[in-house]
């Protein structure tokens, strides 16, 4: 495995395992001030959404901000939704780098979460697009587009579900 | 379809004595499962119900899968430009005629023996016709009846209805308030989201005209767009409205009839709302009061039995397809002004996700407070649900401000808080229950 095949994975990896083990600020550590993160919604049984600005998205957050609003509300304990806090489990596998150039990566991979909660177990998957940058030697996530595959949902939808 | 009649006294499960304070509903209305099978034959099938908006079949061709209660149909726009609803069922043997749940198709051609329809259902083609089978015997079913109200598409399985202007009644100028925001109409935005809500579809009636339940369950959502804000991240449309959260604004409600039901409250930054860049327009275009009330009243309006309309933070139209007495999917659609900015619409998309879906920071707090409410139902031995707030204070007919934009509910009530809307949502359910007229 080539270093930067294998740096990718770990932070894919890494990323996985924050947000299963709900250490929320290492998890936004990682991606950078001004990075993106979209789960368009589905525009028909095949295609979904591919204009983020001017169609329906699940989620579209275009900064960290966004993460951090997610955050606030979850630690808040205030939210109906998120008390209790379901339990997660995320597989990721199939982390490829597509493209490198300079400092810019670009990089999918395949996750599948199993949920626990009030609805019992729930297993989902989705196709992650992951866009990262070095900076300062230590790679970043600029942009995360998340394909959640399922498309009536059930229960809440939270970035800890994804 | 269903033919069973329950066992129970229909008149014991709502107790409705306003005179002596007294509102209360059993919560078996929300659980019994024989209860759902009369509501699919008496309710469901005899009441004019949301199909789809007219943007979503704008062309010849265009279809529209949906159900009304738990009968597959579909809409279909026809060559000279009106709109036809047909069962979804292919005459042979009743396989699903549209592939997808929208597309275009002059004709369709069923998958499985390849029965063919022209657009306006005529069955025009028979793989190997012979006797019995000739094709001119096998037109599709249309449904009985099929009306738009300016953009919203309704049918009935029942021909002994009203017309939809007269079902709509009081709940109109709410309609027309949100078509009337652009000279071309509105448009449905590509994308939506459907959720499966393990609950009573009439919870989530109820919860879309609830404003007591604002400064609890969405409080966290204040305090979520409040600590954004602080960043000073967002500025101008980008801000979400949340002012209406906390309450201490003005609000009212109202029951307009026909089971359908409405709420308003006052924004405090009517200026972050995408239709403000409309505003010299509209103040040209429309009078001071319907301006007054697109501007700064936001507004929730629930449509017996299966569609709500909201324009509040954003705007959405939220339908609903009852699966059982404990299961409601939901989908939700954002709909937007035709011709406004780009600029409007990503406001208004932005505003849509932060709050109204399950992936959303509101939305997805409703379901699980609703989900909690039925399954708290469940519990027989406590089975009044109560609905009292405002009981000694409400107004007979229109107030003031019903009657400034023109319309004449059943009853006002001065505070969003208050639950007598739910009175006549309740009479109503129990006249079609009995099988008394529908409208």
């Amino acid at each position: 495995m080539s270093d930067v095949q294998q740096e990718v994975t770990n932070l894919i990896y890494r990323e996985a395992t924050l947000l299963d083990r709900r250490e929320w600020d290492d998890w936004i550590d990682l991606y950078t001030e001004d990075a993106v993160y979209w789960v368009p919604s589905w525009a028909n049984e095949e295609e979904t959404t591919n204009d983020p600005e001017l169609q329906l998205n699940l989620i579209y957050l275009r900064n960290r901000g966004g993460l951090e609003d997610r955050v606030f509300r979850i630690e808040s304990r205030d939210s109906y939704a998120s008390v209790p806090l379901d339990r997660t489990v995320h597989l990721v596998s199939n982390v490829l780098v597509q493209k490198e150039d300079g400092d810019d990566i670009e990089a999918t991979a395949n996750c599948i979460v199993h949920t626990y909660g009030k609805k019992g177990g729930l297993t989902r998957g989705s196709l992650y697009d992951f866009n990262l940058r070095r900076i300062n030697g230590e790679l970043k996530i600029t942009r995360k587009k998340i394909t959640f595959i399922d498309d009536r949902l059930e229960g809440p939808i939270d970035v800890y579900h994804l | 379809m269903y033919e069973s009649i329950i066992q129970r006294d229909l008149d014991a499960l709502i107790d409705d004595r306003v005179s002596d304070g007294m509102f209360r509903v059993d919560r078996a209305v929300y659980t019994d499962e024989a209860i759902f099978e009369q509501e699919v034959s008496r309710i469901f099938e005899n009441c004019w119900w949301f199909l789809c908006h007219e943007s979503q079949v704008a062309n010849h061709g265009d279809y529209f899968w949906t159900d009304i209660g738990d009968q597959p149909v579909f809409v279909h726009r026809q060559e000279d430009g009106s709109l036809k609803c047909f069962i979804n069922a292919c005459s042979h043997r009743a396989a699903i005629l549209t592939p997808f749940k929208q597309g275009n198709a002059k004709t369709l051609t069923c998958r499985f023996h390849g029965w063919t329809y022209k657009c306006d259902g005529a069955c025009i083609g028979v793989k190997n016709e012979e006797e019995g089978t000739e094709k001119g015997k096998f037109d599709l079913r249309e449904i009985a009846r099929l009306e738009s109200y300016k953009g919203f598409v309704f049918g009935c399985l029942n021909s002994n209805i009203c017309s939809l202007e007269d079902w709509l009644g009081a709940a109109k100028p709410w309609i027309d308030l949100m078509v009337v925001q652009s000279p071309e109409g509105l448009e449905v935005v590509p994308g939506s989201s459907t959720y499966k809500t393990d609950g009573n579809w009439k919870l989530q009636a109820e919860n879309s005209v609830d404003g007591y339940h604002v400064s609890t369950v969405h409080r966290v959502f204040a305090h979520t767009i409040a600590a954004r804000e602080s960043k000073g991240e967002y500025t101008g449309i980008k801000k979400t409205e949340s002012g209406r959260i906390a309450g201490g604004v003005p609000t009212a409600g109202y029951s307009l009839g026909n089971g359908h039901m409405s709420i308003w409250a006052q924004h405090t930054t009517p200026e972050v709302r995408p239709i403000w860049e409309a505003k010299d327009r509209l103040e040209k275009e429309l009078s001071p009061i319907e301006v007054e009330w697109i501007l700064t009243k936001g507004r929730n309006l629930y449509l017996f039995p299966n569609v709500m309309l909201m324009d509040n933070p954003s705007t959405q139209i939220r339908v609903m397809k009852p699966v059982s007495a404990n299961r409601v999917d939901i989908t939700v659609y954002c709909v937007a002004p035709k011709g406004e900015s780009d600029k409007a619409r990503a406001g208004r998309l932005r505003k849509f996700e932060d709050f109204y879906l399950t992936a959303g920071m509101a939305t997805s707090d409703d379901i699980a407070a609703l989900e909690d409410t039925h399954e708290g139902s469940m519990a027989r031995d406590a089975k009044w649900s109560e609905f009292k707030r405002g009981i000694r204070t409400f107004t007979r007919g229109a107030d003031d401000d019903a009657k400034a934009l023109g319309f004449e509910p059943e009853v006002s009530s001065d505070n969003w808080d208050h639950e007598v809307l739910y009175h006549g949502f309740y009479r109503h359910w129990l006249k079609m229950m009995k099988g008394e007229q529908a409208g």
